[in-house]
């Protein structure tokens, strides 16, 4: 395939892509890893915290989930909102695993308590040094923006358990940014 | 306290500043997107229906190229047999002494050709098949003369002709097998 038909290719909706794939399009389905790995690979990151050595592995079985269910996608929510809700989970079942990294990864085992400004390296960090149960909160609410009621859903928990979760884990974050906890109650 | 009631940690102007300022992309890794491609073709994801049209389709591709095919090959034979029959070649006044030459030769084997098959096909039936066969060569042994080509040849030609006549007229007819 030829650099046009590829950009071609990238110019089509998700759903005219996704009815490729399904008719056997390799190329379309390349065309979509393109479009939201990206995105799927900075959220599997952020929730896996201490595990991010695990991130290629989770977002493969991500994509591998996704087109084995691509039939069940009925293109009522948005094909990056059903990846994302498939890589959530993913990444939680990750959660009841031990970890495999003998060590913390180097800018999560490094101090997060600051005196100067807070920086997005403070924030990556102290994030990734929460409970794995807030963590996913955080990172669904805070940085990707989504509501209570659509964490809610995806991860199978009552709104109310999603926000009194967002409201500790802040907390947290705060208590570890200002004085360098690392110990965080969940 | 239920959860209803909770007092809700909200985010600082600053603290929303650096969550917004948190990228939201990590750059795919190529050898990945291999990795997945490989495990999905393993399992039959690709080139499944791609070239598999329903059948009613697929039976009138396959009528249209059968007649496309036909008629594109008997515009191109009509023009080649056109260009290159008997007729056309006798009616052209642009060709070589070579060319003319084979033309004389493909003639004469037209004739034979045809002589041949007449006497297939009429001598148990029909008694003038041999006479028009004679007449035509006897024609073309004169044409010859005519020409300045015999070189005496012709007028021995035609005394072969005319002795065989004379000896056939003479002679019982026999029983002939043709086989």
């Amino acid at each position: 395939m030829c650099v046009t038909e590829r950009a071609a290719l990238a110019d089509l909706s998700d759903s005219e892509l996704i009815r490729r794939f399904r008719d056997g399009d390799e190329f379309a389905f390349r065309a979509l890893y393109s479009r939201h790995t990206p995105r799927l690979r900075m959220i599997v990151w952020r929730l896996l915290g201490p595990r991010r050595d695990e991130t290629d592995d989770v977002v493969q079985e991500t994509w591998m989930a996704g087109c084995r269910g691509m039939h069940r996608f009925n293109g009522d929510a948005k094909f990056s909102s059903w990846l994302t809700t498939i890589g959530i989970r993913r990444a939680q079942s990750r959660f009841s695993e031990p970890t495999h990294a003998t060590t913390e990864p180097l800018d999560v085992a490094a101090s997060v308590a600051m005196d100067g400004p807070l920086t997005a390296i403070d924030l990556e960090r102290a994030i990734a040094r929460l409970p794995d149960h807030q963590r996913v909160i955080v990172v669904l609410h805070d940085i990707e923006g989504f509501t209570h009621e659509e964490i809610a859903t995806q991860i199978d928990i009552p709104v109310g358990t999603s926000k009194v979760t967002l409201s500790r884990a802040r907390e947290a974050l705060r208590r570890m940014l200002n004085d360098g906890v690392s110990h965080v109650k969940g | 306290m239920s959860k209803d009631e909770i007092k809700m940690t909200e985010l600082d102007a600053d603290e929303r500043r650096v969550f917004a300022a948190l990228p939201c992309e990590m750059p795919s890794v190529p050898e990945d997107e291999e990795r997945i491609v490989q495990s999905l073709r393993s399992e039959g994801f690709f080139g499944r229906r791609r070239f598999a049209p329903r059948p009613a389709l697929r039976l009138a591709a396959a009528v249209a190229i059968m007649l496309g095919g036909a008629v594109i090959g008997s515009v191109i034979g009509a023009r080649a047999g056109t260009r290159t029959s008997l007729e056309a070649q006798l009616a052209r006044d642009d060709l070589t002494i070579a060319e003319r030459i084979l033309l004389l030769q493909r003639a004469g084997s037209a004739y034979v050709q045809a002589a041949h098959a007449y006497a297939d096909a009429t001598a148990q039936t029909d008694s003038t098949a041999v006479e028009v066969a004679r007449q035509v060569l006897v024609g073309a042994a004169h044409a010859m003369v005519r020409s300045g080509l015999d070189a005496g040849m012709a007028a021995g030609l035609t005394s072969v002709l005319q002795d065989s006549t004379v000896r056939r007229v003479s002679r019982q007819p026999s029983q002939v097998i043709w086989y």
